[in-house]
């Protein structure tokens, strides 16, 4: 990065550079495909397109923008050690998220010649949030290794491979939250739109819905402390369990619970509806936000 | 904080207060939601869905006469595919209905809709109802 190289030498690092960064585009296109799949053939969510009010639509896209910087600053398509890597970063896999979300929308014939441009341009804001963080997550999860020509060369020498998760991290308290936020508003995104959360709220007595919260805090801690799942965290010997029952596990709860409030008021769900029954929807969402959100501490 | 290397995740046995004042804060609100579902389902007696309906925008329309309104569950069960009939009465005999179904109507909780006729009711009376449900 020095400047100092000279020609062959000098072309053949723009040659990886450029082969590299295309990985990594191609990476992104297969993450967005990979976890926008499921929410690109929910028919709920073509037809939130066309009614979600705008003002909620316009918020979700804008407040993916710096969700997708600070992700790109944790898990990044290269290692970002800068914020304006990151900044790049986030448009990129922003980017990748609408055409992939457009392509494959085209493709399966839901968008049509004949509709509206306000209908198309909906159903597309919407499916690119869930596909731009599974364009960022792309590059994390499937692969990996940033170092370019490692693996192209079949040389590839163990120590030197680089991990887009690099090999030791410390994350502050606010990022293992953040992270937390993360994967709820993924599994959120992936069900809330669907008929069957309201059906489910509506169908759940009170005794259910105290079942359902004391299992999703139950399983985020299992998933996070207990199961011994790779990236499972480990307590120091000195430190009581409900210590970080109370730190990481309630509060990961919590966020999942106004995760589930965030999506379900974007997606109209709450509108016009007493009290209690919100708080049952926001009970049944968090049950895949609260798994959402145990995961994501493991995976990223 | 959190440590996270190659092999093993570790939380930090030396954690900032405002950890634990999340943490706490956090507890609160978990123990505050118990505490409301389960006083809700020891004192709240189930009642069968309950229906009104109030009109809240009448005016033409192209192709008829446009009556919007809000149904409102006021009990504590919900009821799914509530259909909701208008008629336009002269006297007694309706001298035109419409039906028009909602997915749902929640506990405690309003819907709204709209009914189209093909003729401005005038002076004859409206009635709106609920003609039935069906348990979600």
């Amino acid at each position: 990065m020095t400047g100092a190289y000279w020609g062959a030498d000098s072309r053949q690092r723009d040659n990886d550079e450029a082969r590299h960064f295309l990985l990594g585009l191609s990476r992104g296109a297969a993450g967005a495909m990979l976890f926008g799949i499921p929410m690109l053939m929910t028919m709920e969510l073509w037809d939130l397109g066309f009614y979600i009010e705008r003002g909620r639509l316009l918020l979700l896209m804008i407040v993916n923008i710096p969700l997708l910087v600070v992700l790109a600053h944790l898990i990044g398509f290269e290692r970002t050690t800068t914020w304006r890597q990151a900044v790049r970063d986030a448009i990129i896999a922003y980017g990748l998220g609408i055409l992939i979300s457009a392509a494959v929308l085209i493709m399966l014939g839901t968008i049509e010649a004949h509709m509206p441009a306000s209908a198309i341009l909906g159903k597309v804001a919407i499916q690119a949030v869930p596909a731009s963080i599974g364009a960022m997550l792309g590059r994390s999860q499937l692969g990996g290794q940033a170092a370019g020509g490692g693996n192209e060369d079949g040389k590839q020498d163990e120590e030197s491979v680089e991990d887009a998760v690099p090999d030791a991290i410390s994350t502050h308290y606010s990022q293992e939250l953040f992270l937390m936020a993360v994967g709820a508003l993924f599994l959120n995104l992936n069900v809330a739109p669907t008929e069957e959360v309201i059906l489910i709220s509506y169908k759940m007595t009170q005794w259910h819905a105290l079942a359902a919260m004391l299992v999703s805090i139950a399983i985020m801690h299992a998933f996070v402390y207990a199961v011994a799942f790779k990236g499972t965290h480990e307590i120091p010997g000195e430190t009581p369990r409900w210590h970080v029952f109370v730190r990481f596990t309630l509060p990961g709860y919590m966020i999942a619970m106004l995760i589930s409030l965030y999506v379900l008021w974007t997606f109209g769900r709450l509108d016009d509806v007493a009290p209690n029954q919100i708080l049952m929807s926001a009970i049944v969402l968090s049950f895949p936000g609260a798994i959402g959100a145990a995961s994501a501490r493991l995976v990223l | 904080m959190t440590t996270t290397t190659k092999q093993t995740t570790s939380e930090t046995d030396d954690p900032t207060w405002i950890e634990w004042a999340t943490g706490m804060i956090s507890a609160l609100l978990v123990i505050v939601m118990i505490g409301w579902v389960a006083w809700q389902s020891l004192t709240e007696e189930e009642q069968q869905p309950n229906f009104t309906v109030a009109v809240t925008e009448k005016g033409a329309v192209d192709g008829g006469y446009r009556v919007t309104f809000e149904v409102n569950n006021t009990a504590t069960k919900t009821a799914s595919a509530v259909v909701v009939r208008g008629e336009i009465l002269d006297g007694s005999n309706p001298i035109e209905s419409a039906d028009v179904t909602f997915d749902y109507v929640a506990v405690r909780s309003k819907s709204s809709g709209a009914i189209i006729f093909s003729q401005d009711p005038g002076d004859r009376a409206l009635r709106i109802r609920a003609i039935g449900y069906t348990d979600p």
